[in-house]
């Protein structure tokens, strides 16, 4: 209880900094904080519509975020999220708008599976280097998307290319619509299915137990007998299968096709998320959601405030400053002994 | 294909391999110096990114480019004393909070640009560092051209190299900076001041790191935009693993990694035909491989990326 409520405090106070300190930085470039944020929740939340594209932009970020989670549980740090994001996307493409012959619920289940297996390849790499070669996985894996967007640049400027806008064909086939009045697609369906299952899994089973444990001490768990190495590459190549149908699902249920700037920025993004989030991957959801918020209500604050929409941006970047720095800061020693005085009962003195 | 082997292209090639090494080269000697002391950094590229921005923009108001490397400077100071403290003092982990340098630095930056030049800008170009021949050596057939005909930065990058050298393994305040990195509890009772020395890290880190990021905006292209760093930060990141944390290997790999860059650029202007995203694959793919054969698994200081409290048992 004591634990979770640490767990809460800290992300919970470096939004609220960073709003304090968005809000200053409004102020020095000549706007009204209060005018700006309001702007903001209206943009994100005024109507039925608006509220369902802050779900739409929360589906990727949920995905990379808990890609990001489920590889730093095991103690491995994937940064190619947005790499195995885009070549899930690649494949998925690639499949839907050449095999012919099969249409509808079954090609988004062929397309949406591949793009989860090309995820988990690209994922996979990193992991082989670093248990055989003990290469580094930040480098390797951001080496991999770089690779992986001018890949898909290729594609849609050449191979795959449509007309005259360089970008692929559309996917013949689309996610379906949850509500009639928004573009809320199935997506979202999949992504908490998949967050209870990951939550399940890293909580509830003996294999999530031992990953958990590779990640909190690798030493220990090579003496108790635990295939560490195994793990390592297992938790590889199941986080860049959750970037990689990421990127289909966002491909089936958003963008339709790839073009310049697809999947972005989403591998950083999730690497936040997963941190402010205190790589739990419930609060992984609640920070993904948070993210979308802002950047839905964004471009309502540019257009009613004249804010740009990269204050935004600098709100987010400080949340996980903040947030890093603050889990830091409650577990020195110090801090700790603070807290656990605070919270513990005051003991009753016998008479 | 009858003239890659001609001379003028060999010249050109060798000369922008030793232009596209200096970024690397320089912010790799600045992970070195962090890494000497301990601190894993993997916030580089952020920290180029803010300084690529200040230079850039110190740069275009001034109108000297000297004044932008020098910005750029200060302000990796300025980033890299967020990332000095949280990890010295709050003993976050280090990767976690590069990271965090990461996301961070580069949204200020969008940020800063945009707010200066408005939202919907076009390019703004500054003016670009002149190169500065150096007299009579640059006389030299071929060599000369290669070696001695660029900016100051360029120079200064490269006599980083033996200076660095010399002060780790020639002075006595270059061996009392290892120790932090390889043992700061034996360096501490030693009567090192081991919290004093990880800030001057950072200081000399920020300092590079800003100046590299600086000389790609300055003296390298004259525009900003996002994205301007380009992964270079953790090309130097394995530059250092690469080149086993001593100056002469980190040279050589930067050698390496800017051979990779301006022979992709060569190629992109020469053959047409080719999809120029395969051809820019070059540097990263051969970060790649380099890495895969010839990294070594541990070799770095010993208390590398691990918190020091001076009170912990």
């Amino acid at each position: 209880m004591k634990n979770m409520l640490i767990k809460i405090f800290v992300p919970v106070i470096s939004v609220l900094c960073s709003f304090i300190i968005g809000a200053i930085l409004i102020t020095i470039i000549g706007g009204n904080p209060m005018e700006a944020y309001t702007y903001l929740f209206k943009g994100a939340f005024c109507t039925p519509a608006n509220i369902g594209e802050t779900v739409i932009k929360a589906v990727p970020l949920i995905f990379t975020g808990l890609a990001a989670t489920f590889a730093y549980k095991c103690g491995v740090f994937n940064l190619g999220g947005e790499g195995q994001f885009v070549m899930g996307a690649v494949v998925s493409i690639w499949i839907s708008t050449t095999l012919k012959g099969i249409t509808g619920i079954p090609l988004i289940i062929i397309s949406l599976t591949l793009g989860t297996i090309a995820g988990g390849i690209w994922g996979a790499i990193p992991g082989i280097l670093k248990i055989t070669r003990g290469l580094n996985e930040i480098i390797v894996s951001i080496m991999l998307n770089y690779v992986a967007i001018l890949f898909m640049g290729y594609l849609y400027t050449g191979p795959l290319r449509e007309g005259n806008v360089p970008q692929t064909a559309s996917v013949p086939v689309k996610l379906g619509r949850i509500f009639s009045q928004s573009r809320v697609h199935y997506g979202i369906v999949i992504a908490l299915i998949l967050t209870l299952i990951i939550y399940y899994f890293l909580f509830y089973t003996s294999k999530g137990f031992k990953l958990r444990a590779v990640g909190l001490n690798q030493i220990a768990s090579q003496f108790n007998g635990l295939p560490v190495k195994k793990f390592m590459l297992f938790s590889f190549i199941i986080s860049g299968a959750i970037a990689g149908l990421g990127g289909s699902v966002e491909l089936h249920g958003t963008q339709f096709r790839l073009m310049s700037g697809f999947g972005q920025g989403y591998g950083f993004d999730g690497v936040a998320i997963a941190l402010i989030g205190q790589l739990n991957p419930i609060g992984t959801v609640l920070v993904a959601y948070l993210f979308a918020i802002l950047r839905t209500g964004a471009t309502t604050m540019q257009v009613g405030s004249g804010m740009p929409t990269s204050v935004i941006d600098i709100i987010q970047a400080l949340v996980i400053v903040f947030a890093v720095a603050g889990s830091a800061f409650i577990n020195l020693p110090k801090i700790r002994q603070f807290f656990s005085n605070v919270f513990s009962k005051p003991r009753k003195e016998p008479l | 294909m009858e003239t890659v082997f001609d001379i003028i292209f060999i010249q050109e090639l060798l000369l922008s391999t030793v232009r596209m090494a200096t970024p690397i080269l320089i912010v790799a000697l600045a992970e070195l110096y962090s890494e000497r002391a301990g601190l894993v950094n993997i916030g580089l590229d952020g920290i180029m990114t803010f300084g690529a921005l200040s230079g850039f923009l110190i740069c275009y108001i001034t109108g000297n480019p000297y004044l932008g490397i020098l910005a750029g400077a200060i302000s990796g100071i300025l980033i890299n004393m967020i990332y000095a403290f949280c990890t010295i003092h709050l003993g976050a982990e280090q990767i976690v909070y590069g990271m965090a340098i990461n996301i961070f630095a580069p949204a200020l930056a969008s940020f800063i640009y945009k707010i200066y030049f408005g939202i919907s800008s076009t390019l703004v170009q500054a003016t670009l560092m002149k190169t500065v021949p150096i007299p009579i050596l640059n006389k030299i057939p071929v060599l000369g051209v290669v070696f001695f005909n660029h900016t100051p930065i360029v120079y200064i990058a490269y006599l980083l190299v033996p200076l660095t050298y010399v002060f780790f393994s020639k002075t006595k305040l270059g061996l009392n900076y290892k120790a932090i990195g390889e043992f700061p509890k034996a360096a501490e009772s030693m009567g090192i001041n081991v919290m004093l020395n990880k800030y001057i890290a950072c200081i000399i880190c920020g300092i590079l790191a800003g100046i590299g990021g600086a000389y790609l905006t300055t003296a390298y292209i004259s525009t900003y935009s996002d994205g301007v760093v380009a992964g270079r930060g953790f090309i130097a990141l394995s530059a250092v693993i690469f080149g086993r944390w001593m100056p002469g290997g980190v040279l050589l790999a930067a050698l390496l990694f800017g051979f990779t860059d301006a022979l992709q650029l060569r190629l992109q202007v020469m053959s047409s035909g080719t999809p120029y995203q395969l051809l820019a694959m070059i540097p990263y793919l051969s970060t790649l491989f380099v890495l895969a054969f010839f990294g070594i698994k541990k070799a770095g200081p010993k208390a590398n990326g691990k918190p020091y409290f001076r009170e912990e048992r």
